[in-house]
């Protein structure tokens, strides 16, 4: 008689565990994503995480779990804007659990204690992970520890508008064999200004148009400065080439004193400058990968290929062919529930799967992460990907990881736009450079 | 008498604590980060200590045999590990295979004592891997210790024999956070582009203050007190309007007005010139614009004060003047300017001040180019202290620039209260005594 109210209790006591247990087996996860320089055509820089959180959903149903993931997708177009909005967000604790934002944030990122390494949450020697390309998983890591996985790889290519180039005297069979003799050194940067001008002689391109460089801050100027025998970053610490710098400075003065570039050129609406590359109103110009995506999409540029060749940047006096990949990468921010970054490492690893990278690599021109991307069909049947994966992407250099590289950067560029502008002589720039990078980071960078 | 004292203080205090919150601690602030080394690389809310392979170049030639130990990354298989990972509550077989199989072994990187972890029998999860692998670890490579003593601690552990001299030079060395600093002011002595920016600021202020904010608008006052009511408001209200339109827009109308595709070079086109960025063309025309957006912002204000100082002058002053045959112009120079002294030194002072912080329209129309040309000081404090695009966002040298605004605007405040005399101004009136 006793023994029912026992049973009794220990059946509610039973039905309320079962039911505690149930709620804790159903998980709802909130992961939020930011993503810089993120234009139309880079949307699956975020997508491919909403895709991962579908499929991790299942995986966790087959373990028995109820995993549902919530994803918060934030795209920044600028860099500036994102890259402060970021950084302060991180300090006031507030930061995304998924930042995609350039790998030269690693170093400062992760000093500062705002990121932490994916490494400690995936396991690298498995697929996806083991098959990325090793030289962009080394850019993506920091002091020896992976810290972010790349979300796409990319280079900065030299281009030429064609129907110019024959104007001035090139044969079909000459521009084929451009890119070779690019990358073998004949074809240089004397050489390029001198085409720019006969372009413009020849009224072809109005002046100023002959040479049409990235009209605002970005890597691509690093290329010029390897071009040109520099080097960023030996031994860990950073080098200030000044023979080099000078050379890279001086090649824009004489850019815009012969006419070919205009003075003004920085600062000039971007959209006005993608309406000139892709309506032939510029001779030859520089730029990432992605303007593909940007001229056939937005621009209306329909005969890419009939129209426009790309090469290797030429070598400059001192230096050779050269170009630069930025991968993108998707790193984890500190300051979140374990649990949460685990799940957030999961996605990005699954975002990372060949078929699901190709999906953005195909969308924005950039280029595949991993070995068996180039064997997807869908994006081996792309001819701009195969195309300038076979081309660039192994001569690509990369910037430092280098959490003063910021500070050598900044200070870099200001000197090139004042040299560029004619606000201070070339040499001026060089030495007030060198001045302003001894006074800032000491015996932090080499200068020679 | 004390208790209404008490009261007043009571009464007050709301806008006492408003004032030290939103004027006093900034500026407190402000004077407090330019004296740190803050960047984005080393945080603001403080640093950790790290033995990392970038910070051991520096220990390099400090201490370089200790530097070479500290350098090589060991995962040792000793008893110590095995009983930590007993206790981690893991699968029993692990700990016995690893302690049959693999003990006494040195692995020199993380990822190799992964890999056999993970060729284990019972293979763990990858954050079980994770857990094990540290559990071993007998290096202080790449570890963040929240504190020195903890860092000291895990050096003498693992058996590093430093004598305090040495370790603090290792504590220093492998700081990651900032440090109290004069730096920024040395480097802003130093700097050659520092001396330009403040150049620029004192021809933008100069140039704005006395060509529009003061001359012109004391011209449209001048004007519209010459004429009837109506017009005279059509036209002040007409004057107001870059002051009330969104400096964003009103800024994007000034880009429309002088971009290659812009207003002046279509208008340039019918006469055969060649289209143009008339803004960022060179330095002048920058400064040009710049000056002209700003200028027609700020002359409004000046306008209304001078307008309503010159409709206080009594107006039988300008009757008798006119039956004495005064023209407009004597009219001007010895009836209105005389009595316009005050409201023109107020409109300076005022003006000055706002200038000198004030760079949300270079931001939009130049952005300080082309080549820094008119970047002016309160501008690259903020791309130095928040906005650029290698995302290396300098906070110690900003506010440091930002903490010279504060003391030139400061000085220049008391400077101004003195020639207002502002004793006087609130000095009890004589006609109460």
């Amino acid at each position: 008689m006793t023994i029912l109210p026992t049973l009794k209790s220990l059946a509610v006591a039973a039905a309320i565990l079962a039911s505690t247990s149930a709620i804790a087996l159903a998980k709802d996860v909130h992961i939020s994503v930011w993503a810089g320089g993120t234009g139309p055509n880079d949307v699956y820089r975020l997508d491919a995480i909403e895709i991962a959180a579908q499929q991790l959903q299942r995986e966790a149903a087959l373990k028995g779990e109820d995993l549902k993931i919530t994803v918060e997708k934030k795209p920044y177009s600028a860099w500036e804007d994102f890259k402060q909005a970021l950084t302060l967000a991180a300090e006031a604790k507030t930061a995304p659990n998924i930042v995609v934002s350039g790998h030269e944030d690693i170093a400062p990122w992760s000093q500062a204690g705002l990121i932490v390494p994916i490494e400690d949450y995936v396991d690298l020697d498995s697929w996806p992970l083991s098959d990325i390309y090793e030289n962009l998983l080394q850019i993506a890591s920091y002091n020896g520890t992976v810290y972010g996985i790349p979300q796409d790889a990319e280079s900065r290519p030299m281009f030429f508008w064609k129907p110019y180039m024959k104007a001035i005297g090139y044969s079909d069979a000459d521009l084929d064999a451009l890119p070779q003799s690019v990358q073998d050194g004949k074809y240089t940067m004397k050489n390029l200004l001198e085409d720019a001008k006969k372009m413009q002689d020849k009224g072809l391109v109005q002046p100023g148009y002959g040479f049409y460089p990235r009209t605002s801050n970005g890597p691509d100027y690093w290329q010029f400065y390897t071009s040109f025998g520099g080097t960023m970053e030996e031994g860990g610490k950073l080098v200030f080439d000044k023979a080099a710098m000078t050379r890279t400075y001086q090649f824009f003065a004489d850019a815009v004193k012969s006419g070919v570039t205009k003075k003004n050129h920085i600062g000039m609406p971007g959209d006005q400058w993608w309406k000139e590359v892709a309506t032939g109103k510029a001779g030859i110009w520089d730029g990432g990968t992605w303007h593909y995506a940007r001229l056939v999409n937005q621009e209306g540029l329909k005969d890419f290929f009939g129209n426009v060749i790309f090469t290797l940047i030429p070598a400059g006096e001192g230096g050779k062919a050269n170009t630069l990949t930025h991968p993108l990468v998707y790193l984890l921010t500190a300051g979140h529930d374990q649990e949460d970054t685990e799940i957030a490492a999961q996605l990005v690893k699954i975002a990372s799967e060949p078929r699901i990278n190709a999906l953005h690599a195909v969308k924005s021109a950039h280029l595949g992460i991993s070995k068996s991307e180039s064997t997807v069909e869908f994006y081996s049947a792309d001819r701009w990907t195969r195309e300038a994966t076979e081309r660039l992407l192994p001569h690509a250099n990369a910037m430092p990881n280098n959490s003063d590289f910021g500070k050598y950067w900044n200070i870099m560029w200001k000197n090139l736009e004042a040299s560029w502008t004619g606000a201070k002589t070339v040499d001026a720039a060089v030495s007030d450079a060198e001045s302003e990078l001894k006074s800032t980071l000491g015996d932090k960078i080499v200068i020679r | 008498m004390k208790s209404s004292r008490t009261l007043g203080l009571v009464m007050i205090a709301p806008a006492a604590i408003m004032i030290v919150l939103f004027f006093l601690m900034p500026v407190v602030l402000t004077a407090v980060f330019s004296m740190t080394s803050m960047t984005t690389a080393t945080g603001i809310s403080g640093g950790v200590y790290q033995i990392a392979p970038n910070s051991l170049i520096a220990l390099k030639s400090a201490i370089p045999d200790i530097a070479a130990e500290m350098a090589e990354p060991r995962y040792t298989i000793d008893e110590a590990g095995l009983k930590a990972v007993e206790g981690l509550g893991l699968a029993p077989g692990i700990a016995g295979e690893l302690r049959a199989k693999h003990a006494g072994e040195v692995f020199t990187a993380r990822r190799d004592v992964e890999r056999m972890l993970k060729e284990l029998a019972d293979r763990p999860s990858t954050r079980d891997v994770k857990q094990i692998s540290e559990q071993f670890n007998r290096s202080v490579l790449n570890t963040r210790f929240d504190s020195k003593e903890q860092l000291f601690s895990a050096l003498d552990s693992l058996g590093f024999k430093l004598t305090p001299e040495q370790k603090e030079t290792v504590a220093k060395v492998t700081y990651t956070g900032w440090v109290w600093t004069t730096d920024n002011f040395s480097r802003m002595t130093t700097s050659p582009d520092m001396a330009r920016v403040l150049l620029n600021t004192v021809l933008y202020v100069a140039l704005v203050l006395m060509l529009f904010n003061v001359g012109y608008a004391l011209l449209l006052a001048i004007w519209t007190h010459y004429m009837p009511p109506t017009p005279a408001s059509i036209f002040r209200g007409i004057w107001l309007l870059p002051r009330i339109t969104p400096v964003v827009i009103y800024v994007m109308l000034w880009k429309w007005l002088a971009w290659d595709t812009g207003f002046i070079s279509i208008l340039m086109g019918k006469f055969g010139y060649p289209p143009k960025n008339y803004l960022l063309d060179n330095a002048y025309n920058a400064w040009f614009f710049v000056v002209l957006i700003n200028g027609f912002i700020g002359a409004s204000m000046g306008m209304l004060v001078f307008s309503s100082a010159m409709k206080a002058i009594p107006k039988s002053q300008f009757y008798a003047s006119e039956v004495d045959g005064a023209s407009r112009w004597q009219q001007i120079r010895y009836i209105i300017l005389p009595q316009m002294r005050w409201p023109i030194l107020f409109v300076t002072c005022y003006q000055t001040l706002s200038l000198l912080a004030s760079f949300n329209e270079i931001l939009l129309a130049t952005n300080g180019g082309p080549g820094n040309a008119t970047e002016v000081w309160a501008l690259s404090a903020y791309h130095t202290a928040l906005r650029n695009y290698a995302g290396n966002l300098e906070y110690g040298l900003g506010a440091a620039m930002a903490l010279v605004l504060v003391v030139i605007g400061v000085t220049l405040s008391l400077l101004y209260l003195r020639v207002f005399n502002y004793g006087t101004l609130v000095a009890k009136p004589l006609i109460e005594d």
